[in-house]
């Protein structure tokens, strides 16, 4: 019981970081049918410019809440904007060619900007500041850390506010509109080049805040972070449906649970083998993931 | 009649590789006026309206709005300037409800970006409860008011036809294309529909309509145009069109 | 417009350039250009990826002793190094040595990892090109009977007695609770501990295994609470890995006692760590860092940054090599391996000397993170706690 409570615990921190990254992967698709490979690098990016953010605010002696705060938006804000230039000057150009190009395309981005990283950020790992958050509390047995507390209240209040900007606004119905057809939107007075954009951005921005999270939550970052996590993230999209919001979120809290509770109670050694064993096997029995298209009309 | 024309195609061709689709395409759509795009299959008719919503360019010739060319606007900016189109083959958004189905197409005409969206704004509370009345209004117009909270794929043949309408209404169009908006529609529906266009001509909006229904065409269209394997080859007001021999040998055949 | 909004999005990227002013730099000499006579040795290492801090280490631990050697090398020099990147994986690191051997080097000091060292022992070994590891301490590596391969770090075996020892002895524990990530490295230095303690009457309260690369731990950490044994053995393939672990071990209020290995010595651990490294106990190879020798390494290897784990093993290692070659008056593998079983000098490490099999001998202790920085604790060979 109190390995379960515990596991729980870690498998919805993990989960809802999971979520955040899948989100970008998932929104990209849908809205364009490209599988956005460089997203795990906005990620990593995030992380860094995190840590860089982090620190300083750090040394001129702000309050770890205020230093989070603002490194959140500010580095959410620069990752936004990172998307949408990648979106711009690589995709953007390819956007009537083949989806193969685009894809390939999405590939070179994704080492380019790993690359970027290593180049500038250096091989090595990078230390967040301190622990910004520390202690925490038992429930049942099972420890609950200040830091997974203000991780998993992030996460909702992102999923909460990305949910309410989907459904609830009409840039979220226009999100939609473009993904369910292009050309039609465009003739009800979309601009569809700037709801992708947008689209691009807002995943972005999700992935930066994960990027932070985790970097918080392990104590560094490094330049290849973004691969495992990314590869993960997607797993999760895919699960979940891909092409649908919902389903994004659900899928990375499944597979956050799958891999602590595998890990918890059969083999840490396996944790992954089990998580992909369950994607294969859900995809088997539904090909289009849990919340595949035309559920209902939570497809961006 | 001496309106202003507010539609105005001049020398239009289109060639989709070597294919001829239209050739030296020109007539006028005034002010108010209600305005039949007819021919056989494959004369291009729908190519017309692709022309004039930006979705494909031209070879050659023009297309005025408002005594303003078109050439080289994207969709979006022209639907800002007011025209707005429906589908043959209904093109809803099918996941959405019809309330947001018709609120999607005010796009256009709202401001406020990503960041008043997040944040909840009060102004952007406002716009948003403004477009919900606007589109709320297009539905009632369209007799749609108790189907608004239906999600579109699930709503009767019938009912998305006049849901397209009603989302064409949406953005406030000075110019209204319609593509056989009485395909597919019983004889009672037709007749439901003609009422409609003609209440929406009350309200200043200038129609263009392709329509395969002569009923529809003959009972409200003030002048007509014709084509036939792109070119035009008749333009008139409806019964000068019906004695009109080469749009007889068109349709018969020789 | 457009064309300023393409210029916007260009200088964008390249910002991702601009943001580096915070990153580590660390300039690192190239090494002079290769000329048609002279001594070339390569070395193998992971530059890239998670192992890249010890990786670089050996490569900067290279750099230095040929900066130390190459005065005295004579006609015979000058020496130059081509420095390969394994990844710490085995088909990288076969590559590697392939590209080194056309490269014609005639020593590669490496590899890092033991699952890198061993396969890409076999095309050097059939080129007679001689292989000195630093820092791979898996016993197979040398027991594979080949002719040029050298061991300048310890071995396993003798590591985990040192490590079963320290256990018993000093910190008096009944159980113990083991975890690797599985490389031959890791999982083999585990296995041994988990032999030798549950032979010398402790009782093993379980094992386990994680993936590399993990960052997560807290199913294993649940476990160990759960398990409350006496000692916690992390047997994890670096520090990058490990600082992690220590980090969640300290959230979840894991106050049991934890014993790691030479891999997870690295300055990176307090740094990523911080605090929640303070208390921790690893084996490591004893090292003096007083004598004259060492201080001729630290001095090469300042302007390189601080010396990691395997920097002075490296250095020793490119030392012991050129030693040899210089003795031998050419780079001759027969001549050149008759000079290093001659060999017998202080190093920065300690006093190396080879053994016949290639080994040179271990002098595991218990070094404790205190205050931020690794300290010598106890002596294994006389049971007793190092005067500070």
């Amino acid at each position: 019981m109190e390995v379960f409570l515990q596991q729980l615990v870690n498998g919805i921190t993990l989960g809802g970081v999971y979520a955040l990254v899948a989100l970008g992967y998932t929104m990209v698709y849908g809205i364009i049918q490209l599988i956005n490979f460089a997203h795990g690098e906005i990620f990593a990016a995030g992380g860094y410019m995190g840590v860089i953010l982090i620190s300083w605010m750090v040394a001129q002696g702000y309050p770890p809440f205020v230093c989070l705060g603002v490194a959140l938006v500010l580095a959410m804000g620069y990752c936004a904007l990172l998307a949408m230039a990648v979106e711009k000057l690589v995709y953007k150009p390819l956007r009537s060619s083949s989806r193969l190009s685009v894809l390939l395309s999405a590939l070179g981005m994704s080492i380019f900007l790993q690359n970027g990283l290593m180049l500038t950020q250096g091989v090595y790992d990078r230390a967040y500041p301190g622990e910004m958050v520390r202690g925490g509390f038992e429930i049942g047995g099972a420890m609950v850390s200040y830091m997974q507390i203000v991780i998993v209240g992030i996460t909702v209040v992102l999923l909460v506010g990305l949910n309410t900007l989907v459904f609830k606004t009409r840039v979220g119905k226009a999100m939609r509109a473009t993904a369910q057809d292009k050309t039609m939107s465009a003739l009800v007075g979309i601009n569809a080049s700037r709801i992708i954009s947008m689209t691009f951005a807002i995943g972005a921005a999700l992935a930066c805040a994960a990027g932070i999270m985790v970097g918080m939550y392990y104590g560094s970052v490094r330049y290849d972070m973004g691969f495992v996590l990314g590869v993960k993230a997607f797993s999760a999209a895919v699960l979940g449906g891909i092409g649908n919001i919902t389903g994004a979120m659900l899928g990375g809290l499944i597979i956050g649970m799958i891999e602590v509770f595998a890990a918890g109670y059969i083999s840490s050694e396996y944790k992954d083998v089990f998580a992909f064993i369950i994607l294969i096997g859900v995809l088997y029995f539904m090909p289009t993931g849990i919340m595949g298209e035309n559920v209902d009309d939570t497809r961006v | 009649m001496a309106l202003m024309a507010i539609l105005e195609l001049s020398d239009i061709s289109v060639r989709f590789g070597g294919l001829q689709a239209l050739t030296d395409v020109s007539f006028r759509v005034s002010e108010g006026d209600i305005v039949g795009l007819i021919g056989p299959n494959g004369a291009g008719k729908t190519t017309v309206f692709n022309v004039i919503t930006g979705v494909y360019q031209t070879s050659s010739g023009q297309v005025s709005y408002d005594g303003r060319p078109l050439r080289a606007l994207r969709p979006h900016k022209i639907l800002a300037l007011g025209v707005a189109r429906t589908f043959q083959n209904i093109r809803l958004f099918q996941n959405m409800t019809a309330l947001e189905n018709v609120m999607v197409a005010q796009h256009s005409r709202t401001r406020e970006g990503v960041f008043g969206a997040i944040l909840r704004t009060r102004a952007q509370k406002r716009e948003e409860e403004r477009i919900r009345e606007k589109a709320m209004q297009a539905l009632v117009f369209m007799g749609l008011e108790d189907f608004a909270d239906e999600v579109a794929s699930n709503m009767a043949y019938g009912l998305q036809r006049r849901l397209e309408i009603a989302r064409a209404l949406g953005s406030d169009p000075q110019t209204l294309l319609l593509d056989e908006p009485a395909a597919g529609l019983n004889p009672a529906e037709s007749l439901e529909l003609m009422n409609t266009i003609g209440r929406i001509s009350e309200l200043g909006v200038s129609i263009l309509m392709v329509e395969h229904d002569m009923k529809v065409v003959m009972g409200i269209c003030r002048s007509i145009v014709v084509l036939d394997h792109g070119v035009m080859i008749a333009e008139g007001k409806p019964e000068e069109i019906q004695r009109d021999a080469r749009v007889i040998e068109a349709y018969l055949g020789q | 417009m457009k064309r300023a909004l393409y210029f916007l999005s260009l200088l964008l990227l390249v910002s991702f350039v601009a943001v580096g002013c915070g990153g580590e730099k660390k300039e690192e000499k190239k090494a002079e250009a290769p000329k048609a006579t002279g001594i070339k040795i390569g070395s193998l290492s992971p530059l890239t990826g998670q192992y890249a801090a010890d990786g670089n280490d050996i490569k900067n631990g290279v750099l230095a002793a040929i900066e130390v050697m190459n005065p005295e090398m004579g006609a015979l020099g000058p020496v130059t190094l081509q420095a390969e990147d394994t990844s710490c994986d085995p088909r990288q690191a076969v590559a590697a040595a392939n590209k080194l051997i056309s490269e014609k080097v005639t020593a590669v000091i490496g590899a890092y990892c033991s699952s890198a060292t061993i396969p890409a022992a076999e095309p050097l070994m059939a080129a007679k090109i001689f292989m000195i590891t630093p820092a791979s301490t898996n016993e197979k590596v040398t027991e594979s009977g080949h002719k040029y391969m050298y061991r300048t770090c310890g071995r396993d075996d003798d590591q985990s007695k040192a490590a079963v020892k320290f256990t018993q002895e000093y910190l008096k524990a009944k159980t113990i609770y083991l975890v690797d990530d599985k490389t031959t490295y890791s999982q083999g230095l585990a296995d041994n501990v988990e032999k030798l303690a549950s032979a010398a009457g402790l009782k093993v309260l379980g094992h386990e295994h994680v993936n590399q690369g993990d960052k997560d731990f807290s199913a294993v950490l649940t476990k160990v609470k759960a398990a409350k044994p006496d000692v916690f053995y992390v047997s994890l393939q670096n520090s990058a890995a490990a600082a992690p672990m220590l980090i969640q071990i300290a959230r979840m209020g894991i106050k049991t006692k934890i014993l790691a290995q030479d891999a997870v010595y690295h300055p990176q651990l307090m740094e990523l760590a911080k605090k929640d490294a303070e208390g921790v106990f690893l084996t490591f190879g004893y090292t003096d860092k007083e004598t004259a020798s060492y201080k001729k390494f630290a001095d090469a290897y300042k302007k390189l940054g601080e010396p990691g784990a395997y920097s002075a093993y490296a250095y020793d290692s490119a030392v012991a090599y050129l030693k040899a070659v210089k003795a031998a008056g050419s780079t001759d593998p027969e001549k050149v391996k008759a000079e290093l079983m001659k060999l017998d000098f202080a190093g920065a490490s300690k006093q190396i000397k080879y053994k016949e099999n290639g080994d040179s001998g271990s002098n595991y202790v218990i070094q404790v993170v205190k205050d931020g920085k690794f300290d010598n604790f106890w002596n294994p060979e006389t049971g007793q706690l190092y005067k500070k």
